[in-house]
C-alpha cells in the first residue's frame, strides 16, 4: 500500500494525557540509569584491570600458606600430599600448584658490575600457573645456565634499596642483561651456575627456576626428594567466593588478604553498578507499562474511527505500523538525550584524578549498542501492544 | 470473478423457508445486477455485512474468488475491500467530525480509481459540490447519503454492495445517483448487489431476489 500515514493521522485523535508524560519521564530516567550503569561498569573494569595481575582470563590465582601461630610455630607447617589432594577435591578450586623450594643453600652474586652477594631462595611451580613463560625457561642436567623468572615486586623492592647500598637501579629490560653467579651448596657438594633473569612475573612473589633444575639440585646437593611445600598456588574462578574463603579459614590456611580485599571492592562496585542497571531496567519496564495504558487510551478514544478505517479497507497491520511509528521520533529523541547526558557524565568522570590516565572521555561502543538495542526493543514492544489492541477492536 | 452464497442461514432468523436467499445457493457474476427486496427487519443489512465480511454469525459460506470470506484473515479482508468490493452502508458510516471531501479522500487515497478532480465532478452531478468543504455532521442526511455514494465509487471493485442507498433521496436525486452507480459499475464491469425495501424500476437486467 503506497499510502502515507498523513492520510489517517487526522482520524486518530491526538491525545494529551498525564500518563503520556509520566511514561516519557520514566523512560528517560530508566534509559539514563541503564546507559550510565553500563558505562560505569566498563569504566570500573578498565580502572581495575591494571591492578589485577592475578586475574588471567576467567581465573584468579592466589597463593596460600599455613597460618603460623605461637602454638604451631615449632611443628612442620608445610603442605603434605594429602593436604594438596584435599585442595584439589574442592569444587571451587580449578587447579592447585605447589611451590617447591630449594633444600640447599643458594648464594647469588653479580660479579664486578654489581658488587653484592646474597643468600636467596629458589622456588619452582607448574609452568601453567605462570603469567609470563618465556620459551627458554627450561633446564637440563649438565646445563650451566639457569633461567630465572623474577617477581616484579622484588625488582621494585630492589630498586628502592639499591641507591642506599651504592647499587645501580635496574629497569625490567636491563635486569635481563645482568649476569648472576649462582652458587648452590649442600651436604653433598656444591656447584656454580650462571643465572639470568629471562622474565618478570606479577603473579608469583618468588624467584622461580625450572622444576627440572630444582628437583635435580635438591637431590644433588641435599639428597632431598621430599614433596612437602610451604606455599601453594590456587587457580579459582573467584578468589572472593565465600565458600572457598570459609574452607581456607577452617583449615587454617592463610590467603593474601590484600589481593582478596581488592577483588572484594571490585566485586562490590560491580554489584552496585549492576543494581543501578537493574533499577534502570525496572524503570524502563514500568515506563513501558505506562505507555501501554496511554496507547490503550489513545486507541480507545479513536476506537470508532479506527473501526471505520478498517471497514473502509485499511489494513489493521498497516494501521498498527502507523500508530507505533508515530512514537519513533519521541523514542529516538529520548535515547539521544540520554546518550548525550551519559557522554557528559563520562567526560567529567574521565577528568577525575584517578581516572585520567585510563578512562577515555567518550562513551564506549557497548553503551551505544545498548541504546540501539533499547530503541529496537521499545519499538517492538510498542508495536506488539498496538497490534493486539487494534486486533481486539 | 464470482460471488457464491451457499446455504446462508443466520443464527438468529428462525423461519427461512420462504426466502430466495437463506439456505439457497446463489451465484453472482461480474457485470450482473442483483436486486434484493425485503421488508425492514428481515436481514438485508445482515446479509450485506456477511458478504462484506463484517459479520460471521451465520451458517453456510460466502465464497469470493474461490475463498470463503468467513475464514479470511483481517489483512486479506482489507485487500478485498480495497480492490474488489465496495459498499454503501445503510447507516452511511462517515467520519462525523471531518469534511465531506476528507471523507471521500480517505477512501480514494487507499486505492485510487479516479483522480481527485472526479470527486468535484461527481459531487456536482449529485448536487453536493458546495457541501464538500463542510463538516459531515452539519450536512443533511440526504447530503450525507450522496457523499457516501461518491465515496464508494472512488476505488476499483468487482462487486458494489448497496444497502438502501437512496432512503433519504427524492425521486430526482435517486435517478441521478442510480445513473452514476450504473455508469461506474459499467466502467469496471462490476456486479451490483442492491438491497432495498421495494422494487426499483431503474435497475436494468436485474435478478430480483426476495429475502
Amino acid at each position: 500500500m503506497g499510502l502515507s500515514s498523513k492520510n489517517i493521522t487526522p482520524f486518530i485523535h491526538p491525545e494529551k494525557t498525564w500518563s503520556k508524560w509520566i511514561g516519557y519521564a520514566g523512560l528517560t530516567i530508566g534509559i539514563l540509569l541503564l546507559l550510565v550503569s553500563v558505562q560505569m561498569f566498563l569504566n570500573i573494569r578498565v580502572l581495575l584491570k591494571e591492578e589485577a595481575p592475578r586475574k588471567s582470563g576467567a581465573f584468579d590465582y592466589v597463593s596460600i600458606s599455613k597460618v603460623i601461630t605461637n602454638q604451631n610455630m615449632g611443628s612442620d607447617n608445610r603442605f603434605s600430599p594429602n593436604d594438596i589432594q584435599l585442595l584439589k577435591n574442592q569444587p571451587e578450586i580449578a587447579g592447585v600448584a605447589p611451590l617447591y623450594s630449594n633444600q640447599f643453600r643458594a648464594t647469588a652474586s653479580a660479579g664486578n658490575i654489581l658488587p653484592f652477594s646474597t643468600d636467596l631462595f629458589l622456588e619452582s611451580i607448574n609452568p601453567a600457573f605462570l603469567d609470563t613463560l618465556p620459551k627458554d625457561f627450561q633446564w637440563q642436567p649438565g646445563q650451566v645456565d639457569v633461567p630465572v623468572i623474577f617477581s616484579s615486586e622484588f625488582l621494585e623492592m630492589y630498586n628502592v634499596f639499591a641507591p642506599s647500598q651504592g647499587l645501580p637501579q635496574l629497569s625490567p629490560k636491563t635486569i635481563s642483561s645482568v649476569n648472576i653467579f649462582l652458587q648452590c651448596s649442600g651436604t653433598r657438594g656444591s656447584q656454580n651456575f650462571r643465572a639470568s633473569i629471562i622474565g618478570l612475573t606479577d603473579r608469583v612473589n618468588s624467584i622461580l627456576v625450572p622444576q627440572s633444575f630444582l628437583q635435580w639440585a635438591n637431590q644433588e646437593f641435599s639428597g632431598d626428594s621430599s614433596t612437602l611445600v610451604s606455599r601453594v598456588y590456587l587457580k579459582t574462578v573467584d578468589a572472593n567466593n565465600p565458600v572457598l574463603l570459609k574452607f581456607l579459614d577452617d583449615h587454617g590456611y592463610y590467603i593474601n588478604k590484600d589481593k582478596v580485599r581488592f577483588g572484594r571492592i571490585k566485586g562490590l562496585l560491580q554489584n552496585i553498578t549492576g543494581a543501578i542497571a537493574s533499577l534502570g531496567i525496572l524503570m524502563i519496564i514500568l515506563a513501558l507499562i505506562f505507555f501501554g495504558f496511554y496507547l490503550r487510551l489513545k486507541i480507545a478514544r479513536s476506537r470508532e474511527n479506527i473501526k471505520l478505517l478498517i471497514a473502509l479497507g485499511y489494513s489493521p497491520g498497516w494501521l498498527s505500523g502507523v500508530f507505533s511509528k508515530s512514537f519513533l521520533p519521541v523514542y529516538l529523541a529520548l535515547i539521544l538525550i540520554c546518550l548525550g547526558i551519559t557522554e557528559v557524565f563520562q567526560f567529567f568522570f574521565s577528568h577525575l584524578s584517578f581516572a585520567q590516565e585510563t578512562v577515555g572521555p567518550y562513551i564506549h561502543w557497548i553503551v551505544l549498542a545498548t541504546a540501539g538495542v533499547l530503541l529496537i526493543v521499545t519499538m517492538l514492544i510498542n508495536r506488539i501492544m498496538v497490534r493486539s489492541e487494534i486486533r481486539q477492536l | 470473478m464470482q460471488l457464491v452464497l451457499k446455504n446462508i442461514d443466520p443464527d438468529y432468523i428462525s423461519d427461512t423457508s420462504h426466502s430466495d436467499i437463506w439456505n439457497k445457493e446463489i451465484t453472482v457474476t461480474k457485470g450482473e445486477h442483483v436486486h434484493i427486496i425485503a421488508p425492514s427487519g428481515s436481514g438485508k443489512t445482515s446479509l450485506i455485512h456477511f458478504i462484506y465480511g463484517l459479520r460471521t454469525d451465520y451458517k453456510g459460506s460466502i465464497v469470493h474468488d474461490g475463498k470463503n470470506i468467513k475464514n479470511l484473515r483481517a489483512e486479506k479482508k482489507a485487500s478485498i475491500r480495497q480492490n474488489s468490493m465496495s459498499i454503501i452502508f445503510q447507516d452511511l458510516r462517515l467520519f462525523d467530525d471531518h469534511t465531506a471531501l476528507e471523507n471521500i479522500e480517505v477512501k480514494r487515497k487507499l486505492n485510487p480509481f479516479h483522480p481527485p478532480e472526479m470527486i468535484y465532478e461527481m459531487a456536482t452531478r449529485m448536487g453536493v459540490a458546495n457541501k464538500l468543504p463542510q463538516v459531515i455532521k452539519t450536512c443533511s442526511y440526504g447530503e450525507q447519503q450522496r457523499i457516501a455514494i461518491i465515496r464508494s465509487l472512488m476505488q476499483p471493485f468487482d462487486f458494489l454492495l448497496l444497502d438502501e442507498p437512496f432512503s433519504h433521496l427524492d425521486e430526482e436525486n435517486r435517478t441521478k445517483a442510480m445513473e452514476l452507480l450504473l455508469e461506474e459499475c459499467e466502467k469496471r464491469k462490476a456486479a451490483m448487489i442492491f438491497a432495498d425495501l421495494k422494487e426499483l424500476d431503474m435497475l436494468k437486467n436485474e435478478k430480483i431476489l426476495h429475502l
